[in-house]
């Protein structure tokens, strides 16, 4: 047989030592992008790194780089980690909103308090990606944030991912906000239509 | 529609629709209406196997994925049992190009070094030894390691063990079976024991950073059928951690249903006649 073993692998070692974390932290100003990719991904999950992984992925031009950087904020998943990933819903780059997105749908507990505030943004696309956030948010308190958005939005994308989502988690108590942003959206066609394919898709699931 | 049972549930087109676009939006399965039928059944199966008592109460337990609900869903609805040389047009982009495209590029002398993860019970990695043995002539002039993981440590150990039955066979030609296995009792054969000694298995699990710090400098991975059970983040974390498993150029073969495109950046796609696979850079990001 052609083929060989190693020796068994050793067990997995315990938490980096504090000598190791330091080295990290300074490792994440490396001008050698492999030495930042590691050092962001030895920093995961260790709330004591969040300001310095802040700070990292704000001067971070690699995208491979930012997107661990983002994974490790993702994986400690605290308010901070929270707060330092939010910015990037407004990043004019595809991707890093799409990281974000991702990195803080997997967090929705730690998100919650700041759903009010996403959802009333200035910016519609903040508030259309806060609609997708509210999808990984239990679904009485999604269908209510959306609902309640829905009540005074004014731009029809947002309405379109708001009904998207509702026709997901949503249950027939929202049936009447659904209704009340057809009747306000009648001269924008797609909209009623979105809204009586959901109320059918919520009603028929109920009946 | 009706499903019969202890109680029976009604489920809309709506509802059909409703799981349709969970399952898309989660895994990129897409079916249409043309699989209707397909759908219903293995829906109702669900429906029954969780005791749900509507539709309504079943998919709030799928996307809450209580009991990992999720998992038993999309096992439903792909093929999830496991056998000899299943998708080898993937063992044969191998042999084909990968093989020859690493060799270019390394000091003679260090080993092949291939993971299967997960590996289940074993038949993909063994799938692999007797695939080089079989159709690589250059098999002989080089070491070669075949690393095996799994999450779970039943499987390991029955991997370990190696007895199979005929449905594991069932892609194998009867020399290969002669050659490679030995009968033991009716409808059950065991691997050689060459082999057997040939692949090392080990408990790995894909998402966790330290677990995963243990595997380095592999020139080929197979992960297949498993990153579409994971949810958009870990996917992300096990791309993450895939990448760092492999050497600089290595590649990585998925599942047919799976894509690393809609995943992560890090990987290059390569398309081989035979296979789509991905691809670690070589070059540096600086």
């Amino acid at each position: 047989m052609p083929f060989i073993k190693r020796a068994p692998f050793a067990e997995r070692t315990n938490a980096e030592s504090a000598n190791g974390l330091t080295r990290h932290l300074s490792e994440l100003n490396s001008p050698d992008a492999e030495i930042r990719w590691h050092a962001a991904r030895a920093l995961g999950g260790f709330a004591p790194a969040v300001p310095a992984l802040a700070v990292a992925l704000e001067a971070e031009k690699v995208p491979h780089v930012r997107e661990a950087m983002m994974t490790a904020l993702m994986r400690v998943g605290d308010e901070a980690s929270v707060r330092a990933l939010l910015p990037y819903l407004r990043s004019q780059d595809a991707h890093l909103r799409a990281a974000a997105i991702e990195a803080l749908q997997a967090l929705p507990e730690a998100v919650a308090p700041f759903m009010e505030a996403l959802l009333g943004d200035t910016d519609a696309d903040v508030r259309i990606l806060a609609t997708e956030l509210a999808r990984n948010m239990p679904p009485e308190d999604a269908a209510r944030a959306l609902c309640s958005l829905l009540a005074n939005e004014l731009h029809p994308n947002v309405c379109a991912a708001a009904i998207e989502v509702l026709a997901e988690v949503g249950t027939r108590d929202a049936v009447p906000a659904l209704e009340a942003c057809a009747q306000r959206f009648s001269n924008t066609p797609f909209l009623p239509f979105a809204v009586s394919a959901t109320i059918a898709r919520i009603s028929s699931t109920e009946s | 529609m009706e499903f019969s049972g202890a109680r029976a549930v009604h489920v809309t087109q709506g509802d059909v629709r409703r799981l349709c676009e969970f399952l898309y939006r989660r895994t990129g399965m897409s079916f249409d209406n043309n699989k209707r039928y397909y759908i219903d059944r293995r829906l109702a199966e669900r429906i029954a196997a969780t005791h749900s008592g509507s539709f309504q109460s079943y998919f709030a337990m799928l996307r809450s994925d209580a009991e990992h609900e999720i998992e038993h869903l999309i096992n439903a609805f792909t093929v999830n049992e496991t056998y000899f040389y299943r998708e080898d047009h993937q063992l044969r982009c191998m042999t084909s190009h990968l093989l020859s495209t690493l060799l270019q590029r390394r000091k003679t002398g260090d080993p092949i070094r291939i993971w299967s993860i997960p590996c289940s019970t074993g038949e993909e990695p063994y799938s692999i030894a007797i695939w080089l043995m079989e159709n690589w002539s250059e098999v002989d002039n080089h070491n070669i390691e075949i690393v095996a993981s799994d999450i779970d440590s039943r499987a390991l150990n029955s991997a370990a063990e190696g007895f199979y039955g005929a449905r594991a066979l069932m892609r194998l030609s009867r020399q290969l079976v002669d050659r490679y296995f030995a009968p033991v009792d009716e409808g059950r054969v065991r691997i050689d024991p060459g082999l057997r000694e040939s692949v090392q298995f080990t408990r790995a699990n894909l998402i966790d950073p330290q677990d995963m710090a243990r595997y380095r400098d592999f020139d080929i991975v197979f992960c297949r059928n498993v990153l579409i059970y994971f949810d958009d983040a870990s996917r992300r974390l096990a791309a993450e951690n895939l990448y760092d498993c492999l050497r600089p150029g290595g590649y990585i073969c998925l599942g047919h249903s799976e894509t690393m495109s809609r995943i992560s950046s890090l990987f290059s796609v390569c398309r081989f006649p035979e296979a789509i696979v991905y691809q670690r850079p070589e070059a540096k990001h600086v």
